[in-house]
């Protein structure tokens, strides 16, 4: 039996006209969507998936224009008028989008903004209108749901507006939702939540889905049917099984093989990476989007590219992805042996003793870092995990000395660092190097790479001469992708990774002892990130350097780390090897981190821990665990009174809790990853 | 509440300004070159009559006793007497004048502020179109103008070709404002010039913000009619960077329009200003500035608090939950 679809697209073209140019931003798009059907599109940054969910509620910038039909149960919407629209939007199509906070008007209250979608829709009364808001706030498992009709967006918490902008968007039990990347602002714990709730929703509801990410682990949960799109064309769909474990078109294969997950580690696997980056697409360009990046391509791509049935509900442009006729790219992992570095007098490159950060006022302090004991192995990797807030950036920019701690220690080799980085001696700031999330800030525009690069040359390693510079500067390019022709560009020229690239080696063409990476790659797609990860082993394990690796995300961190911490309002929760705290985590803290991790693989599915609430004010005193008021193991009255002690699990693993051990072991035999 | 404590901390601060600019205005007339009584008696005076002024005028007292006297005289309300117009008590001028000015702002603010608003938005939500271009290019001649240039075109055109308002502004011996109320039109014109390109611009550019902004594009797809985005979604975060705009061009308003009624001769206080400082009345300059003064301070209250109001960010502090 075959069933009307609920959308169906086809041939959907957009591009975008400016003064100069025309930018094609969706290309032959033809995709359908069926009774409660889930739809995850895929793709990574300018790949034109939001361009689609715009166009499909017809909400063009005025230079866009579009040609194809979008059918809504038979309805061509790009045939109506502006008020016939009217009808479909928040009504028949509901939007979620990626930020909850400025999708929200901040000087109306949240029961306003909900009642006006019946309001206009069904002509409901306010009464009415408040009373149905009400109903479906409580659908959503918001708790206090009359006091928050009365509250501004400002005053609730992230996770909570975005469950208020899904609230929005079911006012009126819509047919077809459209949910672009709606979790990517929020915290993995947060994100978990929402997903099982837009799941359980849906099924509710009844309702079809679209829904939009460049995160594949969290399409893998919501969806049924998966799209892949690149540079604005659709290149594979086919059900979420099928597109997981056997992909077709060279794009997918290799986007799913670049992203770290459970079981790749860097000892095993090195990530594949797709060369180049997203380009912009002309008019006049044809054939395959992904000639450029492609290392199946041959001679026949030209002419064969076109959307085929391959199998059942299994469409791909290209069926090369396991093609033979080109010599395979081998990504083997060389497991040559880090040298040494730094006098092996101190075994500890870095020691955090006792170290807070506060900032802000008496009354006003907030506790960024609070009471950090550490120690970092030579030639190790640390990986330090946490969600926003936690206190990670705040302690790795303390260590590189961007401020001094408020108390405490900081020694570095050996030596007491705990001071600003202006008072340190040149050859701590040498051998102590920062790499930001975002390199278009932290590198000078007005510089050419040469300079850039050089200049620490010169001040820290007192190289005068600028030949002998150019000489290295060259090395080092060379060393991380770049090619000489890159000395003389500047930052403005590169694409996001080509600067995440140069920032690194401008950290290590001065050979540093320690790096501190601060969310190096969250800025970037997932492709580009991999080859930065990719660049980022290989130097260690050719220079010895030690990481301190700062990041959200739980895959990357187990990817590269050797020793995870686990960090929770300026405090440790969980420290020790990677196999130990991913493999038998301790805490409740780390034990929900590690289920709310979306996983890419379509075969596993694990039951996640809903935390309640949203991380305490940083600027509230902590008596006892920071992690009490959202604990699902706490045990009672002494979580709040009692700070609570290390526990050592092994020589090299330790967790603050108060659980007796009978129940850690609990947490860590259901493992986490 | 929050927005109580912000009241009362503005408030305070604001009597606190008002007094620290007191004194310094006292201060600066006392340094400004030339004595006193010298001034009052004209250069032929012996040195005999000007020391007895002195002593009679009580100049001789140690400067925190004279503002101390001056202060108190104020706030009892009296506002001296003035050395110009000698035994004129400044408080029979004075507050005529406040009155007159008072007048012109507030006719000056029932053209302007509606008009400017008006267009700015119509020009905000058409932005690069024609209207947009009309608007746009109508605020930028306007703020290119000086006032006394618009100001004498408003009474070449108005006064002298078509004949339909008085040239000047001034009163008639043994008559009141109220009975010549067509004499502000052309100085509350000339204002409306000086300030309709400042603040419709400014009302553009903020509409343009907000029509861009996630929420207004997340009301058009909840299927909101475009007007009632506009005016229920957009319009009032938009008017927050006016208001402030215009509440911090009160103080000029209410006393600062020296040019505008010099130009016109309008008995208001600019131009009472502009007197005391050409004949060095001190006593009426101090009270003038002190006046403008307090006026300024006033105003940005004012504004601050309707902001504050206005805007629930600042009214409702987050509460955890
Ligand atoms: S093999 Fe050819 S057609 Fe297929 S993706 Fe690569 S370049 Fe495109
Ligand atoms: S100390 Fe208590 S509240 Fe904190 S993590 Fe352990 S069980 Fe949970």
């Amino acid at each position: 039996m075959k069933t009307e679809n609920v959308l169906e697209i086809k041939e959907l073209n957009v591009h975008y006209t400016t003064l100069t140019t025309t930018v094609v931003a969706l290309k032959d798009v033809s995709l359908h969507v069926g009774p409660k059907e889930a739809l995850g599109i895929i793709g990574e940054s300018g790949c034109g998936k939001s361009t689609l969910s715009y166009a499909i509620m017809d909400y063009l910038p005025l230079n866009g224009a579009s040609t194809g039909q979008i059918l809504f149960k038979g309805e061509d919407l790009l045939a109506l008028s502006n008020k016939e629209m009217q009808k479909f939007r928040g009504n028949r199509i509901a939007m979620v989008y990626q930020n909850p906070y400025s999708s929200l008007n901040p000087s109306l209250t949240i029961g306003f903004q909900l009642e006006e979608v019946t309001m206009f829709h069904r002509g409901f009364t306010r009464e009415k209108a408040r009373e149905t808001a009400i109903e479906t706030l409580i659908d959503l498992h918001l708790g206090d749901a009359v006091g928050i009709v009365k509250r501004y967006p400002h005053q609730i918490s992230g996770g909570m507006q975005q469950r208020i902008c899904i609230a929005m968007a079911l006012l009126c039990r819509p047919d077809l939702m459209i949910l672009d990347e709606p979790t990517t602002a929020l915290d993995v714990t947060t994100e978990a939540v929402i997903l099982d709730l837009i799941l359980e929703l849906k099924e509710k509801y009844d309702m079809s889905m679209i829904y939009i990410s460049h995160d594949i682990g969290v399409v893998n949960k919501v969806s049924d049917r998966i799209a892949i799109m690149y540079r604005g064309e659709v290149v594979e769909t086919g059900d979420k099984k099928a597109i997981f474990d056997d992909p077709q078109h060279p794009y997918t294969r290799a986007l799913i093989n670049c992203i770290p997950r459970s079981g790749v580690v860097k000892e095993h696997v090195k990530l594949n990476t797709i060369p180049g980056y997203v380009t912009r697409r002309s008019a006049e360009e044809s054939g395959c989007p992904f000639v450029a990046r492609c290392e199946q391509k041959n001679s026949t791509c030209e002419e064969q590219y076109g959307m085929k049935e391959w199998a059942e509900n299994h469409y791909t442009a290209c069926d090369r992805a396991y093609a033979t006729d080109v010599p395979a790219k081998k990504l083997q992992v060389d497991e040559g042996s880090i040298p040494d570095t730094g006098d092996a007098e101190h075994k500890n490159v870095l020691e955090l003793d006792n170290v807070y950060r506060y900032f802000g006022h008496a009354g006003k302090r907030v506790r960024a870092v609070d009471g950090i004991n550490l120690t970092m192995e030579r030639n190790s990797v640390l990986g330090v995990v946490g969600e926003s807030g936690c206190g990670k950036s705040t302690m790795g920019h303390t260590v590189t000395g961007l401020y001094p701690p408020t108390k405490g220690r900081i020694l570095f080799d050996g030596t007491d660092i705990s001071v600003s980085w202006r008072k340190r001696s040149p050859d701590v700031l040498k051998n102590l190097q920062l790499i930001f999330q975002n390199p278009g800030r932290s590198l000078n525009p007005s510089f050419t790479l040469e300079q850039i690069i050089g200049r620490p040359m010169k001040k820290l390693l007192g190289i005068e001469s600028k030949q002998e510079r150019r000489k290295l500067i060259i090395d080092i390019l060379k060393k991380v992708d770049l090619g000489e022709e890159y000395i003389s560009r500047k930052p403005k020229q590169l694409s996001g990774g080509e600067m995440q690239r140069a920032a690194v080696a401008r950290a290590f063409s001065i050979s540093p002892n320690l790096l501190v990476c601060d969310e190096p790659t969250s800025a970037l797609d997932a492709s580009v990130q991999a080859s930065v990860l990719n660049l980022l082993v290989d130097l260690q394990k050719e220079s010895g350097a030690s990481y301190m690796f700062i990041s959200h995300d739980l895959n990357v961190i187990n990817y590269l780390s050797d020793q995870i911490m686990v960090m929770y309002l300026g405090r440790i929760c969980e420290y020790g090897t990677k196999n130990e705290v991913v493999g038998s985590p301790h805490h409740p803290y780390t034990e929900a981190l590690l289920s709310a991790v979306p996983d890419v693989d379509p075969t596993k599915t694990r039951g996640t821990i809903r935390l309640k609430g949203a991380p305490p004010n940083p600027t509230q005193k902590i008596v006892g665990c920071p992690f009490s008021g959202r604990c699902h193991r706490k045990i009672g009255k002494i979580c709040d009174t009692t700070p609570p002690p290390k526990v050592d699990i092994s020589e090299t693993h330790y967790v603050y809790c108060h659980l007796p051990p009978h129940e850690m072991d609990i947490i860590a035999t259901k493992k986490g990853m | 509440m929050s927005f109580m404590k912000r009241f009362l901390s503005r408030l305070g601060f604001m009597a606190l300004t008002v007094v620290a600019m007191s004194f310094l205005i006292f201060l600066l007339v006392e340094i400004m070159p030339g004595d006193v009584a010298q001034t009052v008696l004209g250069q032929a005076a012996t040195e005999e009559s000007v020391a007895a002024l002195r002593e009679t005028m009580k100049l001789n007292d140690p400067l925190m006793v004279r503002y101390g006297r001056w202060a108190s005289g104020y706030i009892q309300g009296d506002l001296g007497e003035s050395l110009y117009m000698r035994g004129v008590q400044i408080n029979s001028i004075f507050w005529r004048r406040v009155g007159h000015s008072m007048l012109l702002a507030l006719s000056a603010l029932i053209f302007y502020v509606p008009l400017s608003i008006f267009l700015g938005v119509l020009a905000g939500v058409r932005a690069g179109k024609f209207s947009d271009s009309v608007i746009s290019f109508l605020g930028l001649a306007t703020m290119a103008l000086p006032e006394f240039v618009s100001g004498i075109l408003l009474i070449t055109v108005f006064s002298v070709n078509l004949n339909l308002l008085p040239l000047t502004s001034v009163i008639p011996i043994g008559q009141t404002l109220w009975q010549n109320l067509e004499i502000l039109v052309l100085p509350a014109c000339s204002i409306t010039f000086v300030m309709f390109g400042y603040v419709s611009r400014m009302q553009r550019s903020s509409m343009i913000g907000v029509m861009n902004s996630d929420y207004v594009r997340a009301a058009i797809l909840k299927g909101m009619p475009k007007r009632y985005v506009i005016f229920r979604h957009a319009l009032k975060n938009a008017l927050l960077p006016t208001i402030t705009i215009i509440g911090m061009n009160m103080g000029w308003l209410f006393g600062g329009l020296i040019v505008v009624e010099t130009l016109f001769g309008f008995p208001g206080l600019g131009s009472l200003t502009m007197t005391a400082i050409k004949t060095r009345d001190i006593p009426l300059i101090e009270a003038c500035v002190l006046f403008i003064t307090i006026i300024f301070v006033f105003s940005t209250f004012i504004t601050d608090m309707m902001y504050s109001f206005l805007n629930p960010k600042i009214r409702f502090k987050r509460e955890d939950l």
